[in-house]
């Protein structure tokens, strides 16, 4: 760029697109050289950029801190608590949080629900994106990265992590070319355009259909994974049915993460969406809830834990806290019919559900398992860094995809005079 | 694996003298200091409880949860008893640690290319009919080793007709049974022993994992049966819809 050229512009002209990128302008001038001309050289500073900037600068010496220091540079991990933050916020609460993409599909191609088709995209950019969250997250945790493709070739049937990590590779595909149509839409050749759209078509009804067995499978084996955990993991949390509480509980707080990124959606962008299907996507979570609550509830008992939940431990707090923010306060706001009409009010109690759901699977993968280690962990700052970088990247990327492609009914865009008038 | 290869620790004979550690650190090629934990140095230790030595390794399961856990198969039960580990097939992923009812596998977590340690039973030694070093190393015969059967039955044969022995043999149930027997004068629990599952530790993701092919022919026959249902009740509602309009001017 021609540093000469540059003419900066004021601010308010460039804010009628919704992103603030360096608009070129070449025009000829009279000696014949080129000038170019930028709306904006330097992207405006607000709040939320910095913030962005932070995180990013963090995650980058955090990625430096892993890859050029090593795994005790860059995390508190020891040998009693081999797993911490990256398996549980990054893979376990990654993975549960993208079920909304199957759980929306099935309602809409399986069952028929055609008002829910209108958040089908958003629900499927969301899952794929979370998945690819979890692809990023394990070039971090795992301890030899570029073997990533071992299990593609050396098998071990009896292992719940090899079940786990076919069912997101495959996974991850159907979500891709689930997803693909959004992508391929704006091929500018109708001919190939339209042979992709219609071979899609074709095998839709497969894709959903793979993609619904493959992902209950895999939420389940990630609470699979702890059932060799007996006697080390708090019984408050280790049950033989881990693997169906794990299911249960990612369908609801997928369901959640879905309302919650369509409410965002409606308020800051032009989204022509009628807001009662979030209270209808409410009505959906928490029957789920309940059933969760009850099937836990009932399992604590069979099991004997029901003395462990009145004990004065760190433990039995942690359970409540994740019971309290997952079952009984959503369940409690989501009984009042004045709360379920506003979006606002569903949107905080969603988030209450995803926090929830986060709680209960940071206590399975360390909470519970600290007492048996006999030793504290306490995340490194880092480890916070490389997460809040990865869950970033997947927020900006959902933004731009939602605003470049047809994710959502977007109202025609305004006049920019019009804009202009009213903000006069 | 009918004939597999096993070793007692008779804690009563033990005098801390820590041969065996400086053999294991030998054998590997580590360097000779003293640990007093497990470490990816130091793959037995003697650890002191009160006056008591116990020696700490890989308890080498007869149905190893890590070699279960382990999804490349690079933790593996061979046939004459050792569980091994075969690093080229590692891809870091620690599930191993995370299995291990005895919190045995040390990672490298200080390296740039990490892998898991743990004993072997010196594997490559006694494929060629030497002892493991550390149990050649003992000048006590507090460490012993053969084959189980026997060496679970001179175990027995110890405890049955000394009185002092604690009557059980740490390692014949625990975890279902292992290749590494302990017998002491002093119950394990003070003497820092844990108490696995007594059943195999794979049969607890056993079942949930031979329940993929019902899952896959249950679930995905019910969701097409389901989605036919759709499609056909459409298909009606569309006949209908049509018939009507057919019917009515």
């Amino acid at each position: 760029m021609n540093g000469k050229g540059t003419v900066k512009k004021t601010r308010s002209n460039d804010h009628h697109e919704g992103h603030e990128g360096c608009t070129k302008d070449t025009k000829e001038s009279e000696t014949g050289r080129k000038w170019v001309m930028t709306t904006t050289l330097v992207p405006k500073i607000t709040l939320w950029r910095v913030i962005v900037a932070v995180i990013f600068a963090a995650g980058l010496y955090a990625t430096y801190a892993r890859f050029a220091l090593g795994l005790s540079q860059s995390t508190h991990l020891t040998d009693p608590q081999p797993w911490g933050l990256w398996v549980g916020l990054g893979t376990l609460c990654g993975v549960g949080l993208s079920a909304g993409g199957f759980g929306i599909a099935a309602a809409v191609y399986l069952l028929g629900f055609e008002r829910y088709r209108p958040v089908l995209r958003t629900a499927v950019l969301v899952s794929f994106l979370g998945y690819m969250s979890v692809i990023a997250g394990m070039m971090y945790e795992l301890g030899l990265p570029w073997r990533i493709w071992h299990p593609i070739v050396m098998w071990n049937r009896h292992s719940m992590l090899f079940e786990v990590s076919w069912c997101v590779m495959l996974y991850s595909t159907v979500l891709a070319l689930e997803f693909s149509p959004a992508l391929v839409e704006k091929i500018p050749f109708a001919g190939l355009r339209n042979w992709y759209l219609k071979q899609h078509h074709r095998i839709l009804i497969g894709l959903v259909l793979v993609g619904c067995v493959l992902s209950s499978l895999h939420q389940s084996f990630l609470g699979g994974l702890y059932l060799l955990t007996k006697g080390k993991l708090d019984p408050l949390w280790y049950t033989p049915y881990l693997t169906t509480l794990f299911y249960l509980s990612a369908i609801p707080a997928g369901l959640a993460v879905t309302v919650m990124a369509l409410y965002l959606c409606v308020r800051s962008l032009n989204v022509r969406l009628d807001t009662r299907i979030l209270g209808e996507l409410s009505q959906v979570i928490a029957p789920m809830l309940a059933l969760y609550g009850i099937f836990r509830g009932v399992d604590l008992a069979t099991h004997g834990a029901l003395p462990y939940l009145f004990k004065w431990r760190e433990e039995t707090l942690s359970f409540w806290v994740e019971i309290g923010l997952f079952v009984l306060a959503p369940l409690v706001l989501l009984s009042l019919e004045k709360a379920r009409n506003n979006p606002q009010f569903l949107y905080w109690t969603c988030s209450l559900v995803v926090m929830g759901f986060m709680a209960n699977r940071l206590n399975v993968s360390i909470t519970g398992l600290q007492a048996s280690a006999g030793i504290y962990y306490v995340p490194k700052w880092t480890e916070f860094a490389a997460t809040l970088m990865v869950i970033t990247a997947v927020v900006l990327a959902f933004r731009y995809a939602v605003v470049y492609l047809d994710i959502l009914p977007k109202n025609s865009p305004q006049p920019r005079w019009m804009v202009n008038g009213a903000a006069a | 694996m009918e004939r597999t290869k096993a070793i007692l620790v008779d804690i009563t004979k033990c005098i801390g003298c820590r041969s065996c550690e400086q053999a294991c650190k030998e054998a590997h090629g580590f360097p000779k200091d003293t640990e007093a934990k497990l470490s990816t140095t130091a793959l037995t230790v003697i650890e002191e409880h009160g006056d008591k030595y116990v020696r700490r390794m890989c308890m080498h399961c007869q149905d190893p949860a890590c070699a279960s856990a382990c999804l490349v198969g690079a933790l593996k039960k061979t046939a004459l008893g050792p569980v091994t580990y075969d690093k080229s097939k590692c891809i870091g992923c620690r599930y191993c640690l995370v299995a291990c009812p005895f919190s045995v596998p040390r990672y490298e977590w200080t390296k740039l290319v990490p892998y898991v340690k743990k004993c072997d039973m010196c594997a490559a030694r006694q494929e060629s009919g030497q002892p493991p070093a550390c149990v050649e190393a003992c000048p006590t015969g507090a460490s012993i080793v053969g084959w189980r059967n026997e060496i679970l039955e001179e175990a027995q044969r110890r405890v049955l007709n000394d009185p002092k022995y604690v009557k059980h043999i740490y390692g014949s149930e625990e975890a279902g049974g292992t290749s590494v027997f302990f017998i002491s004068d002093v119950p394990f629990e003070k003497l820092g022993f844990v108490a696995p599952p007594q059943q195999p530790m794979p049969t607890l993701s056993a079942a949930a994992l031979a329940d993929v092919p019902t899952v896959v022919l249950v679930g995905g026959s019910l969701l097409a049966g389901i989605y036919w249902i759709t499609e056909r009740r459409n298909a009606v509602a569309g006949a209908e819809a049509r018939e009507q309009s057919e019917k009515k001017p």
